[in-house]
Parts: C-alpha cells; structure tokens; sequence
C-alpha cells in the first residue's frame, strides 16, 4: 500500500478527475446541444414572422390574395400552408386534403420545443400579427435547427475531449516530469562540478517519491562531496607527511655525516616513509574493502598478552605500568589480525599520550551480547569536540610535534578495522585521561 | 645449514632490484640467476632444479601468478613472491597458486633472507625427516604423544591442540635457538608470514599459558623481539 504522501494519490485524483470531468462535460453539454437544437433560432423565428406578416396583409386584402400568395409562397411548405382561427379551424377559402386535415391536429408553436419526430419536420403555427389568427405549415428544412448537429457533435465527441487531454498532460508534466527536469539539472550540474549544489526548495519540500529520490540525489552529492574533499585532504596530508622525512634526507646528504651516521639516518627516513605508505596503503585497502572480514571467536585474553608483550618491547615501560582486569573467558566474535591491529594500535596510542609514569589500564565489559574492551591511559585526554577528530586520518592533534612517531593513521586504521568486524569504536574522556572503548559481539 | 649454496632464481624485470638482489644475496653465499621477464624464467625454472624462485607479480610476458601456476604443474620448486601491490587479495591468491611465501615491497635484504632461510630450512627439515627417524626427543625432557596430542613433561601431562603440538615439537627439536616467525609459519603453519598476523603469536600465548597452568616453570618459551621465539630449558 502506497504511503500517504505517495504521488500515488495525486495520480489518482489525477485520472479520476479527468474521467469523471470527461464524463460530465460531456453529459452536460450534449443537454445543452439537444436543447439548443430543440429550439428555433431567432434567425428562423424571423423568417416565420415575415411569413406571418405577408399572410395578415394578404388575409386583409380578401381571400383573392390570400389565395395569390399561398400559391405564390407554397414552395416554403408545399405540404401545408394554411391560416387557423385559434381553434384551428381553417379560414374560409382553403380548400384542404384529407391528409392535411390530420396534420392540423399536431400542431405546435414555433417557438416551442421542436422534434424530429414523425417523417422528420413538425407542422407549426405562426399568430399573426392579429394574434386571433395562425399560419400553419411544416417547418421548412432550410429553417429547421438540427443542421448544425453534426458540427456540435464533432465538438462533443473530438474537441472537448482533445482539450481535456491537454490540460490533463499539463497536469501530469508539471506533477511529474518537471521534478525529473530538475534532479536531470542537478545532476548535469553535478557532472560539471562534484562540489556543486543543490536542491531546489521546491523539491526538498516534498514529501513523496520524487522527493525522496531528489533528497537521496542530494544526500549522494553531499557524500560524494564529503569524499572528494577527503581525499583531497588524504592527498594534501600524505604529501606533506612525507616531506618531513625527505627533507631530512635532503639535508642529511647535503652535510658531511660519517658515513655510519649517514647510513643509519638514510635507514630510519625510508624505514618511517615505508611505515606511512604501508599505512596508508592500509587504509586505503580498509576504504575500498566491501563488506566484512571473516569472524571467529577471538580469546582477548590470549591476545592481550600478546599485544601487551610487544608493547613492552616497544616501548620498554616497566611491566607493572601495562595492567589488565579482564575477566576468564572473555571471548568476542572477530577477525583476530584486524582486532589485534586496531588494538595494537589503540595501545601505541595510549602508551604514546602517556605521561612519564603513566599507566595503561584495559577492561572489559559484558552487556547485552556484546564485550565492550575499554582501554584507559592518564594522559591529557582530547577536547571534547575533538573526541571523533582522532578517528580521521593524519588527525594528528598536536601539530607542533611533527617528529613524534606515527603519523595519525593508527585509530583511523582501527576504526576501519573494528566497523569491518561488525563493531564500534569510541573515544571518551576519563578521569582524567582518554578512554577508547571498542564493542563486538560476545561469543 | 649453507654448508652447500642453495641456487635461487630470481624472476624480476626492475635491472636495479634484480642487480641489488643477485649482489646482496651472493654475499649470502647463496647463487644467483636472474630471469628478466617471465617467459625466460619458466623455461629456467622448468630446465634447471632451483632451491628457490624469487618470483615478481607483476611482469612483462607471463604474468607471476600465471606462471607460478604453470610451473606447479610440475615442480614443486618453492617460491617466495614478490609484489609492490600489497594487498590482501593479491596476498591470499598467491598462496592459493601454490606460493610458500610472500614478501610486500619494499622490503629489506634483511626481511628477505630471514624468509628464504626460513623456506630453505623448511624443505632441508623435510628432506632429514624422510631419510632418518627423528632422535627420541633428547634427554626426555619432554615426551611427545601424538596420538593423544599430549605432552609429557616430568610428571606433568599437558594437553594441547594438534597445531600447539607441531609448535612444541619444531620448537623442542631446536632448543636454545632462536626461530624465526617466517621460518615457525612455514614449519608448522604451513604457510607464508605477513606483517600482521597474529595466529602464530595467539598459539605462542595459549602454550605458556598452559605451560605455567601445568606448573612447568622450568621451560621458558620467550620472544625475541624482532626476530622469532625460542624455547629454553632453565635449570
């Protein structure tokens, strides 16, 4: 069932107003024409009235010339010309067949209701002038008002309708097509520009299909906008990213290093540019990826020693500075190599913000079917407008610290990876600190 | 284990990487043949018995992943693949042709070696493993049961998983030494390691965890970082 702001409904006022006005016009008009047609035209009545008028002269005049111009005039009605008192009876002198005798019974005024009754033309009577007297005689053909019937019949059945047609198809467009015409030049606008807008108020109002399909036009613009603009921005950041290194490379060949130190400086600057490619690269794989990743019952615990492990290497804090509360058989439905990136990553987040002597701390939580895995440090934590700012790539908060290692692409790496285990990832602030919280499915 | 000098083919069309390869991996003390494109490779690599092929993805004539699947059909020459395009995909369907391993340019004179040893080692492991019956495990300290996938250790019985097993043995039949994580993938999961993979590391965990459960202090299976694992024995 269509919705009630379905352009369904309109269409069906549309089609039934055009049948129903279609049938009413037409019902209305072929009354008119039949009553038209009934009556003499004044044109005719005119002509009768000449008639009368000659009779009444000619009747003055004596039956002689009565007689002269019936017999001059019988070509008008050669069936009946006669003059009636007002019992129609016949005035004196007018010799009458049987058969015209008969007609004089149906007689009718001229200017009532003519029909076609009969063999065709009705027999009529004209007062004269005297108003005691009547001509009576059969309506001649040329007279008779149904000559015009084929032509008003021709309007009936062709025109009226033709007219209806149109009015209705100029409904229909300006219902219809001219929405279309407008998404067609959004989206030639769109051709010419990506970032250009939008749509018109009068189709963002609507609430039918059309304007949905105008608002998800609209809403495909925006994100193909918010997407250009961030590879833009993706491209402005990794090039930039990848001038620090090469500029120190620039400088490191220009100075006379021994060359040990040269060496050793060349291999951390490719080994940090490879490090961003690669990351890069990763993200990008991350962003084009469809769908899922495989999942499976992930053991944290197992993980998290293995994770924290590598920590500790990595970042040679003390043991007691990386602590867990997770409880026994803490299982969570993912993709253990992406869950261990985007933990991985999580962790060098925490441990990089850390104050000297800061602790790491991770937890978990089972609620509704689901574990969430919060990961806490007691470093400064982000602003709290900035809380979904980290997730960005190259979203690196403290400009003023180009030389720390990692390049900002760690949480937008962990953030593609747990939305493609079907999760969420959320930054928080603690008391104090800044918690990341990651939620999947508990097995 | 070089006491011979294992021949490689290498089947890369850059000049400069297959000359940086054929130097850095002669000062290995291993032989070197580079094939420049891929229809001279595959004749090379049908007509001679290589220890290993280097193979490229992505090369002018035959293509590496065609190739690789018309060299299976009859050798089973390993081949570590080589590819700039360092994506999942590419990754996946090289192991699905039959590669045993496969290195994401770039990548360091380093990182390839660890992972030619570690293919090399593999089949050398193999081979000895056909020829003569491994030595009951050495001293006993640890008894291995296959069938019931169990290990003994003192007076401790320790169940594992079938791959846990595999782990235990490698590691056991090469204690005090360090083995690499290409050359423990290779071995026991058979199959190619990549940046971050984590299953080897998880099977690592669940082994000390269950180790310390059955109150084994004495084995120690510790990371070196950067390089692999090693199982020792303190007394």
């Amino acid at each position: 069932m269509p919705g009630q702001r379905s352009l369904f409904w309109p269409l069906v006022i549309l089609v039934a107003g055009f049948c129903l006005s279609l049938i009413s016009a037409t019902h209305y008009l072929s009354a008119r024409i039949d009553r038209y047609l009934s009556f003499l035209p004044d044109r005719a009545l005119s002509t009768l009235q000449g008639y009368a008028a000659e009779a009444a002269q000619a009747l003055a005049e004596g039956p002689d010339a009565l007689e002269r111009w019936r017999r001059q005039r019988i070509e008008v009605s050669p069936e009946l010309l006669v003059l009636v008192d007002e019992d129609r009876r016949p005035l004196a002198g007018q010799a009458l067949t049987e058969r015209q005798r008969r007609m004089l019974g149906f007689v009718r005024d001229y200017d009532g209701l003519m029909s076609r009754r009969g063999d065709g033309r009705p027999t009529i009577r004209v007062p004269l002038p005297d108003q005691s007297h009547y001509l009576v005689l059969r309506l001649p053909e040329a007279l008779a008002p149904w000559g015009q019937r084929a032509l008003l019949n021709l309007l009936l059945l062709y025109v009226v309708p033709g007219l209806l047609a149109v009015l209705f198809c100029v409904l229909l467009y300006w219902l219809l097509i001219s929405p279309l015409e407008h998404l067609r030049r959004q989206a030639n606008a769109m051709r010419a520009d990506p970032l250009q807008s939008l749509l018109p108020a009068s189709l963002a109002r609507r609430r039918d299909e059309l304007g949905e399909l105008g608002r998800s036009l609209e809403f495909l613009t925006l994100r193909l906008r918010q997407s250009v603009a961030q590879q833009r921005q993706l491209m402005r950041d990794l090039s930039h990213e990848l001038r620090t290194p090469l500029s120190r490379l620039g400088v490191a060949a220009e100075t006379e290093l021994p060359l040990p130190e040269l060496r050793n400086r060349l291999e951390r600057e490719v080994g940090n540019m490879r490090e961003l490619v690669d990351s890069t690269l990763e993200l990008a794989w991350l962003d084009s990826v469809p769908g899922r990743l495989d999942c499976d019952a992930v053991d944290v615990n197992a993980l998290w020693d293995v994770l924290r492990e590598d920590a500790l290497f990595e970042s040679g804090w003390q043991p007691e500075r990386i602590v867990a509360a997770l409880p026994q058989g803490c299982q969570v439905l993912g993709n253990l190599n992406a869950l261990a990136q985007a933990l991985e990553n999580v962790l060098r987040n925490a441990i990089r913000h850390s104050p000297p002597q800061g602790r790491v701390f991770f937890s978990a939580e089972q609620a509704d079917g689901c574990w969430t895995l919060c990961l806490a440090d007691q470093g400064p934590g982000v602003a709290e407008a900035d809380l979904q700012v980290i997730f960005r790539p190259f979203a690196r908060l403290n400009k003023a610290r180009p030389d720390g290692d990692g390049f900002g692409l760690g949480l937008a790496i962990a953030q593609r990876q747990i939305n493609l285990q079907q999760g969420h990832i959320w930054a928080e602030n603690g008391e104090p600190g800044l918690r990341v919280c990651i939620q999947l499915q508990a097995v | 284990m070089q006491a011979f000098h294992p021949h490689i083919l290498a089947i890369e069309d850059d000049p400069v990487l297959g000359l940086h390869l054929k130097t850095s991996l002669e000062r290995a003390g291993f032989a070197i043949t580079v094939a420049a494109d891929g229809d001279s490779g595959l004749t090379l690599a049908q007509r001679t018995a290589y220890d290993l092929i280097l193979l490229d993805v992505m090369l002018p004539g035959i293509d590496g992943m065609e190739l690789l699947r018309r060299l299976r059909r009859q050798h089973a020459t390993p081949v570590l693949m080589m590819s700039a395009q360092g994506d999942e995909g590419h990754r996946i369907a090289g192991f699905d042709g039959g590669a045993d391993d496969y290195l994401p340019k770039p990548f360091s004179t380093h990182e390839l070696q660890v992972r030619i040893a570690a293919i090399l080692r593999r089949v050398a492991y193999e081979r000895e493993r056909d020829c003569v019956v491994p030595p009951a495990a050495n001293d006993d300290l640890l008894a291995f049961d296959e069938p019931a996938m169990r290990v003994r250790c003192g007076d401790c019985w320790l169940s594992v998983t079938p791959t846990e097993f595999r782990l235990l043995q490698v590691l056991y039949e090469q204690m005090n030494e360090v083995l690499t994580k290409a050359f423990l993938y290779q071995q026991v999961l058979r199959r190619g390691y990549a940046r971050h993979d984590r299953v080897l590391d998880m099977h690592i965990s669940n082994l000390r965890r269950k180790l310390t459960q059955a109150g084994i202090h004495n084995l120690r299976l510790e990371s070196v970082w950067g390089q692999g694992y090693l199982l020792s024995w303190l007394r």
